[in-house]
């Protein structure tokens, strides 16, 4: 049971863009960013990081400096303290400064882009935040991903392929990439780039080499359509969920590739049957799977349509496994509750399955 | 320098949260966005509320939002608070009188405003807390939802003060709405971090010397007290704790110790260790102003500060939260505030009372002898 009501129009709920922005500079290693605003922010957000880092098996944490404005900045402005504040990470052995700003900087109206354009001896990027004043998360992980797409530069063709926007707060994206992987290597593929999960800043300038870029959801099309024609990428929208729609994937990705995906589809295939196999014990348990859309308001963003685009993947994804498995899924929720989650790829839906045997014995 | 390298210790609206979410009877609002509402709401594990506020509300004001959500919530019996968050703060709206039909209590404690005991402090004189001459006993004050030892703290005083046969008033901060007015005379604290200043305080809870301390001046002062059995609890645990000490500083020389917390718990762990295992407290760093300390104690709020302090020392234990121990290196590490990441906790341990002392030279202990060779 969840102990927090939320309200009906979700719109209200899409997160703050700071953490959103905050979830992708901080997987460049080599860099600082700088957090425009009071200390709070820069705490939650660092709370959150390192409860990811943790779950990572990562002791480091991600360096975000806070410019720390009280109220003495609140009221006669916090430009100096931001100037200051560049000045004090150029100082470090970095690569590069981000600088995210905050919603009450912004209703105060600092001129963060205008104090990032002086020198620092060192590159010093703003990424358009301003906490929900800028939109919602995933906005902000738009935002810094477009922002870092604008530093790169053409360059000689890998081969490879972008992984475009891993979810870095995601418990599970290692396992997610590591599938990607997987099936990319099936058609002679590796990947170019992680665009962007635990890189460095020198990394970045391979963006361009890469023949397909995959988006990790439909939310990231935006970001697809400047790489598209930045370096002329193109691109897939999303990490495919469920068993045809990894099967489906992999053709896709061929035909994209230029490659023969048969003997791949064909052995993912055998890979999928030998799985289920081993889930046959399910069969016949009446079930009910959780269909629930995310709200949308009367006019929805393209953002929202993407995530209502993407949940409905899911719950595709998740009808066919239950089908494959002949489970009679219950439409009055009489069944037993079956969650349905993001199943990516072959090995996504075998740790799901894993799930639903958990709940049908629980 | 104003700047601070990933800030350890949460805002003054978290610390406003904190206070409000543990009186059952009232209603906690944040007001401000969803990013805001977030933090506090996964930190507490509370049923907070939040206005979610858009840009449009900036723009045109949050006058109707505000008041829809107020209206939704109203006429559940429950009192309703709002508490102000950064950008809702300086836009200069008159929220009392927006919602002067509604019996609220409002907050104005933004993040820029402070750290966590800032805000807590503030929604609690909010509350106008006040002594009941017809409440008996002792009130329990110092417990804040964020700390992780809250709810084991409580438990263990109501346990000790029951031995003594003393009736407890009011729990600051967890307790129903209505007794915040009747409250007793007394007060136990069990972080004075988060004191409530509220009746004449008898002593803290931490460690045993103001145990035995405080519970001294409930036999002055409470009538009908016996408080015979916690001394003799007291002896005897305190014996258990010098043959376990005693035990280990036949084999190993004792810890020198980097202890990182609020000024309360810090000054506690540093006398506890140095008491009972001699150990050399090779640094102290408080996350809030620090206070009155034999051992000398700097603010360390920010990760740097902490990495620097940790480095120049290199202690055998330190002793903090999950951040401290990402920079611990290969010393022994035993957690004392939040956030204490990566590790599941469900037994509602303590850190006041005489369990809250077994529990901590408990874990020194295991925690040292692990790491030896």
């Amino acid at each position: 049971m969840s102990l927090n009501p939320l309200p009906v129009n979700s719109s209200r709920l899409g997160g703050c863009t700071l953490t959103g922005a905050i979830s992708v500079t901080s997987h460049i290693r080599d860099t600082v960013t700088v957090v425009h605003g009071p200390k709070g922010c820069s705490h939650h957000n660092a709370s959150l990081l390192h409860a990811i880092c943790l779950d990572d098996d990562r002791m480091v944490m991600p360096s975000l400096i806070s410019t720390a404005l009280g109220e003495s900045e609140i009221i006669f402005g916090g430009e100096e303290a931001l100037r200051s504040t560049i000045r004090h990470a150029a100082g470090r052995d970095v690569s590069a400064i981000f600088v995210l700003s905050t919603c009450i900087v912004d209703t105060i109206g600092d001129d963060t882009c205008w104090i990032c354009a002086e020198e620092y001896g060192v590159p010093v990027i703003p990424i358009p935040t301003a906490g929900f004043l800028g939109g919602s998360f995933q906005d902000g992980m738009n935002n810094a991903l477009i922002a870092l797409a604008g530093i790169a530069e053409p360059c000689p063709a890998t081969g490879g392929i972008n992984l475009i926007g891993e979810m870095n707060l995601e418990y599970e994206v290692r396992e997610n990439s590591a599938e990607i992987s997987r099936l990319l290597s099936l058609l002679g593929l590796n990947v170019n780039l992680h665009f962007v999960h635990d890189t460095t800043f020198s990394q970045l300038s391979l963006l361009g080499a890469a023949r397909l870029n995959i988006l990790r959801s439909p939310s990231l099309v935006p970001v697809g359509e400047v790489l598209k024609e930045q370096f002329g990428t193109p691109y897939i929208p999303s990490f495919p969920h469920g068993l045809s729609g990894t099967l489906s994937f992999i053709r896709t990705v061929a035909g994209a590739c230029g490659i023969d995906g048969q003997e791949a589809v064909s052995g993912e295939c055998v890979r999928q049957e030998e799985m289920i196999a081993g889930f046959s014990d399910l069969s016949n348990k009446p079930v009910s799977l959780d269909h629930t859309l995310p709200c949308v308001k009367e006019i929805p963003a393209t953002e929202e349509l993407a995530a209502v685009l993407d949940r409905v993947e899911e719950i595709q994804a998740a009808g066919e496994l239950a089908a494959r498995l002949r489970l009679p899924v219950s439409s009055d929720g009489n069944g037993i509750s079956l969650p349905v989650g993001s199943a990516i790829g072959t090995a996504g839906t075998r740790r799901m399955l894993h799930r639903w045997r958990r709940a049908i014995h629980a | 320098m104003p700047e601070c390298d990933n800030p350890l210790w949460p805002c003054a609206m978290t610390g406003a949260a904190s206070c409000l979410a543990g009186f059952d009877g009232i209603t906690v609002v944040i007001h401000g966005s969803s990013g805001c509402y977030y933090y506090p709401t996964t930190l507490l594990h509370a049923p907070l509320e939040g206005t979610f506020i858009l840009e449009k509300e900036i723009i045109f004001g949050s006058e109707d939002r505000l008041r829809e959500v107020i209206g939704n919530l109203s006429g559940s019996g429950k009192r309703i608070a709002v508490i102000t968050t950064c950008v809702p703060a300086i836009l200069g709206e008159d929220i009392r009188s927006m919602l002067e039909e509604h019996d609220v209590l409002l907050v104005d404690s933004p993040g820029f405003s402070g750290d966590i005991e800032t805000g807590y402090r503030k929604a609690l004189a909010m509350l106008a807390p006040s002594v009941d001459p017809a409440t008996s006993g002792v009130n329990i004050d110092g417990v804040c939802r964020f700390d992780p030892f809250y709810c084991g703290n409580v438990l263990e005083t109501q346990r000790l003060c029951a031995m003594a046969s003393v009736p407890v008033g009011t729990i600051f901060s967890k307790d129903r709405l209505e007794r915040v007015h009747h409250a007793a005379a007394y007060t136990l604290g069990t972080n004075e971090d988060f004191s409530s200043g509220v009746g004449q305080s008898l002593g803290g809870m931490l460690g045993f010397d103001q145990i035995r301390s405080s519970f001294t001046r409930i036999d002055e002062v409470i009538e009908g007290s016996d408080c015979r059995p916690v001394f003799t609890e007291l002896d005897a645990q305190e014996e258990r704790v010098v043959q376990a000490c005693d035990k280990f500083l036949h084999r190993y020389d004792p810890p020198s110790t980097a202890i990182f917390a609020g000024s309360s718990y810090a000054r506690f762990a540093a006398e506890t260790l140095t008491r009972y295992l001699d150990a050399e407290i090779c640094c102290i760093g408080t996350r809030n102003v620090a206070g009155d300390s034999p051992v000398p104690m700097i603010e360390a709020t920010s990760l740097s500060k902490v990495q620097d302090l940790i480095h120049t020392h290199n202690p055998d234990l330190v002793v903090g939260s999950s951040f401290e121990r990402s920079v611990a290196g290969n010393a022994a590490f035993v957690g004392l505030i939040p956030p204490l990441r990566g590790q599941v906790r469900l037994y509602p341990t303590p850190l006041a009372g005489i369990n809250g002392t077994l529990s901590f030279v408990e874990h020194v202990l295991n925690a040292c002898i692990d790491k030896r060779p």
